[in-house]
């Protein structure tokens, strides 16, 4: 198993890894700004005239309406990192949990019970559940997030389960027993932390689903009712790229392109350093 | 005075530990001559494994990197030969049993199906002369009802059924050389001496030579004719097996030898 | 192998342990097994694969559940004692494991793994935890400064006496270990033998350890149980099962080992496999095997009978087998 330090410095050697984390790192900076008051705040403004070609006052020139089409791309970072860590985190958490509960209860009627859910909900076609439920809950912003929560978790959970399986039948599970863990303490203690190298993966992997997705669903109008995101501008282009201008265009994807490939190069890498496999031989 | 089967002039193999490369085998030299049972004796990490699979040309690629003056099977400079070429010299003059059983036999086909393989491919048997082959060396390793053995899939066999197989699969090409690499340490007890006495005749009868690895050297004793002592990826001590038990003239071969005396009483 | 007058530490009571498959026929992997371990005693149960020794070892544990039987520690029915009684009696015995890489936790440092017994049972208190952990280290001839280590920096000899001081660190007065030699070579096997005999003479702990390498029971063990197929074959002291086996199947292994001077004669062969733990044989369970077998032990089931002429400070020498019927 590998120490934190262990990974680190492993990361380090690795360049696309070293890339992937200062391309991810850019972007958050970018979305701090924005949280903090100090960038993209103007995203909403028609500050300018319309289909403004890029110079400087407006560095990515302007949309349909006059807005800056830069302001609206920075901003949308922060729209999609807020959807992108929210999903992350609690779907992980979800398939950690549950994924942990039904490996270590497996076969009975708890595992039974987990794996019909997961059963169920793999089963079901992504967007329409999605759609379905944003649907349903009309209107509030959360609808998004939860639907992908629901859904992203079972991978994870299947990974954990499967780690789970194995652990258990491991001795320092026994030793612990022989103290006279109780089983939560056991799973919490001894279990959990050895399936982190599939948590961070998996959590990475999320979060890169959730941008992606939330892309898509803005596209169709069910995603960010307040706010912009480059699947919002990405909508917009659709009327603007026939008429000749790209800029909406360009820099939403182009964007969007840059943080996916950044975590992308990231998440690989991380998979690499955290194998224990690599460090026996 | 046997010809010698095997020549291994300076041979070492190093590991890439990150950036750094360390030495686990240190220029190791030993000669092998036809039918004789030559052991290669030492503590886990002294490097007796990375030698064999060094010789079999099984080194992890990236990982190790070998170097050697010579490894002559025959006329033949193994060191020399690229992929291709050693695996042909695999299995036909040249052939390996390893530690587990367990996991050396697919477990998806039946041993029948394993055991022809070798006669098929480097003997260019039919499946019928193959099969007859296989059992009949199964008969010679004393297997009762060789059929239903050759019938039954690798789970349904014993720990010491599974490596008697995978030693009739190693002989099966009369190969010149075969290198055991701890090949009854999973194994029981009452079984070892099961395995290891096929293993010798076996070789005799094929006038195949062995190289036994091995940790236990009760097993040196009793199966074989010349002893290597390693340590830290260098050969201490070579000697016939009465010397080396009799009067043991390096250090840790004197050490290895009292612990090993010590526990047994 | 109850010779002493004292009441043994521990005493195991017709055990039977049986694993059910799913959806499949049970296995039994003890059956009707007793045997005593006296307060400060070192006894080894020994055995090859399949034996049942480990499931025993486990059993006594309480780590698998058993079908029948008891396992009295100090007079009192461990297999029936609610939580709390059960939650005492864990202090008092502990546990090694075979892999001690598995079994310390990979992501703790060796004194979080430490003080983890102290804290469940309530020993001490924060300042006196760490001081106690750093003693149970230099016990176990280990420096302090491995305890902001993690198992997988640590070699293999030291993880295992990483994990012997666990067990010893919540003063138990009965050590179970499983194969704890075996992961390691022969010359760290003689250090850890070493050792272990100096803390049970320091201590006066007893230990309870499963091997399958009768070199080192014979160097440790007070009194033997051998073990076969599920069943417990013959037990008595270490010194008379060695000199005298008894039993058939306890002559062939002795006779299978084979030991490290190419004068003496080489070791002879056992024909036959172990029986299925699915399908055991009727009658003996090593009739199959066994070079002495008669027409009546392809029959019945003999049964444990105590062998005459042992003095009376030794344990009993007890042995199954028809051979010895009168």
């Amino acid at each position: 198993m590998n120490g934190r330090v262990e990974t680190w410095s492993r990361l380090k050697g690795d360049p696309a890894g070293v890339a992937g984390l200062l391309i991810v790192g850019v972007f958050l900076l970018l979305a701090a700004g924005v949280w903090a008051g100090v960038l993209g705040q103007g995203w909403a403004d028609a500050s300018g005239g319309r289909w403004e070609s890029p110079g400087a006052e407006h560095w990515f020139g302007t949309n349909v309406l006059g807005q800056d089409i830069f302001e609206r791309s920075v901003y949308s970072v922060r729209t999609a990192f807020e959807i992108g860590l929210v999903v992350a985190v609690l779907s992980t958490l979800l398939g950690a949990a549950l994924g942990a509960l039904s490996g270590w209860y497996a076969r009975t009627w708890v595992d039974g019970t987990v794996m019909w859910l997961k059963g169920v909900l793999d089963a079901i076609p992504f967007y329409l559940f999605v759609a379905a439920v944003a649907y349903a809950l009309q209107g509030r912003p959360w609808a998004m997030h939860l639907a992908m929560v629901a859904t992203f978790w079972t991978t994870t959970g299947r990974l954990v389960r499967a780690e789970v399986l194995k652990l258990r039948g491991q001795d320092f599970v026994r030793a612990a027993r022989t103290i006279g863990l109780s089983d939560a303490r056991i799973l919490l203690r001894h279990v959990l932390p050895n399936t982190s190298h599939i948590l961070l993966v998996q959590g990475t992997l999320a979060l890169v689903a959730a941008i992606k997705t939330e892309v898509i669903l803005s596209f169709l109008g069910l995603g960010v009712q307040d706010g912009v995101s480059w699947g919002l501008m990405l909508a917009e282009s659709t009327q603007e790229v026939p008429a000749g201008h790209f800029a909406n265009f360009a820099a939403a994807s182009g964007m969007l392109f840059a943080l996916l490939m950044g975590f992308n190069l990231l998440a690989d890498a991380l998979q690499d350093a955290m194998d224990p496999r690599q460090a026996s031989l | 005075m046997s010809a010698t089967v095997l020549s291994v002039r300076k041979l070492s193999v190093f590991l890439r530990d990150g950036r750094a490369e360390q030495t686990v085998v240190d220029g190791v030299s030993f000669d092998l001559a036809a039918g004789e049972v030559l052991a290669l004796v030492g503590e886990s990490g002294c490097g007796k494994s990375k030698t064999a699979e060094a010789i079999m040309g099984l080194l992890p690629s990236g990982l190790a990197r070998l170097e050697a003056d010579e490894i002559r099977l025959g006329d033949v400079n193994l060191a020399r030969l690229g992929a291709e070429a050693m695996r042909r010299v695999r299995g036909r003059d040249l052939s390996m049993v390893f530690q587990e059983p367990m996991t050396a036999l697919d477990p998806v086909f039946r041993v029948g199906n394993q055991l022809t393989t070798p006669f098929r491919r480097h003997r260019g048997q039919s499946r019928r002369d193959a099969s007859n082959s296989a059992e009949a060396m199964l008969r010679r390793l004393g297997m009762p009802d060789p059929d239903r053995v050759m019938r039954r899939y690798p789970h349904e066999l014993s720990g010491g059924m599974r490596q008697r197989v995978l030693l009739a699969m190693a002989m099966a090409c009369r190969p010149q050389v075969l290198i055991a690499d701890e090949p009854t340490t999973a194994l029981d007890v009452t079984t070892q001496a099961q395995v290891l006495e096929d293993l010798v005749r076996l070789g005799q009868e094929a006038g195949t030579a062995v190289l036994l690895i091995t940790h236990d050297l009760g097993v040196v004793a009793h199966y074989a004719d010349r002893a290597l002592v390693m340590q830290r990826g260098r050969i201490v001590e070579e000697a016939g097996v009465g010397d080396l038990f009799r009067a043991p003239t390096h250090d840790y071969s004197r050490a290895l030898i009292a612990a090993a005396r010590g526990l047994s009483g | 192998m109850n010779g002493r007058p004292s009441a043994p530490l521990l005493s195991v009571r017709g055990l039977t342990v049986e694993f059910r498959q799913p959806g499949g026929p049970s296995l039994t992997a003890v059956r009707n097994v007793s045997l005593d371990i006296p307060a400060g005693g070192v006894v080894a149960l020994v055995g090859e694969s399949g034996s049942g020794k480990t499931s025993l070892a486990q059993a006594i544990l309480g780590l698998v559940p058993a079908a029948a039987g008891q396992v009295l520690f100090r007079g009192e029915d461990i297999l029936a004692m609610d939580r709390p009684a059960l939650q005492k009696t864990r202090r008092a015995v502990q546990a090694v494991f075979q892999d001690p890489l598995a079994s310390l936790s990979p992501r703790r440092r060796v004194l979080q793994t430490l003080l983890e017994p102290l804290e469940q049972f309530g020993i001490g208190d924060r300042g006196s935890r760490a001081r106690m952990a750093a003693e149970a280290l230099a016990e176990v001839e280990l420096d302090a400064s491995l305890l902001t280590r993690y198992p997988h920096e640590l070699s293999g000899g030291q993880r295992q006496r990483v994990a012997l001081a666990r067990a010893l660190i919540s003063g138990p007065e009965l050590v179970v270990a499983d194969e704890p030699f075996s992961s390691l070579d022969v010359s760290l096997q003689t250090r850890l033998v070493e050792l272990v005999r100096q803390i049970r003479r320091r201590r006066g702990v007893a230990f309870l350890f499963v091997s399958h390498d009768l070199a080192v029971v014979r160097r440790l063990a007070d009194s033997v149980a051998v073990f076969y197929a599920g069943r417990l074959l013959e037990s008595g002291a270490t010194r008379r099962i060695f000199a005298a086996p008894a039993h058939p199947y306890t002559r062939a292994l002795l006779a299978a080992i084979p030991v490290p001077d190419p004068g003496l004669p080489p070791p002879r062969i056992l024909s036959g496999e172990t029986p299925s733990p699915l399908t055991p044989p009727p009658g003996c369970v090593f009739h199959n095997r066994c070079p002495e077998a008669s027409e009546i032990c392809a029959r019945e089931t003999p049964e444990e009978r105590s062998l005459p002429g042992t003095p009376d400070e030794e344990p009993e020498h007890r042995v199954t087998c028809h051979l010895h019927n009168d």
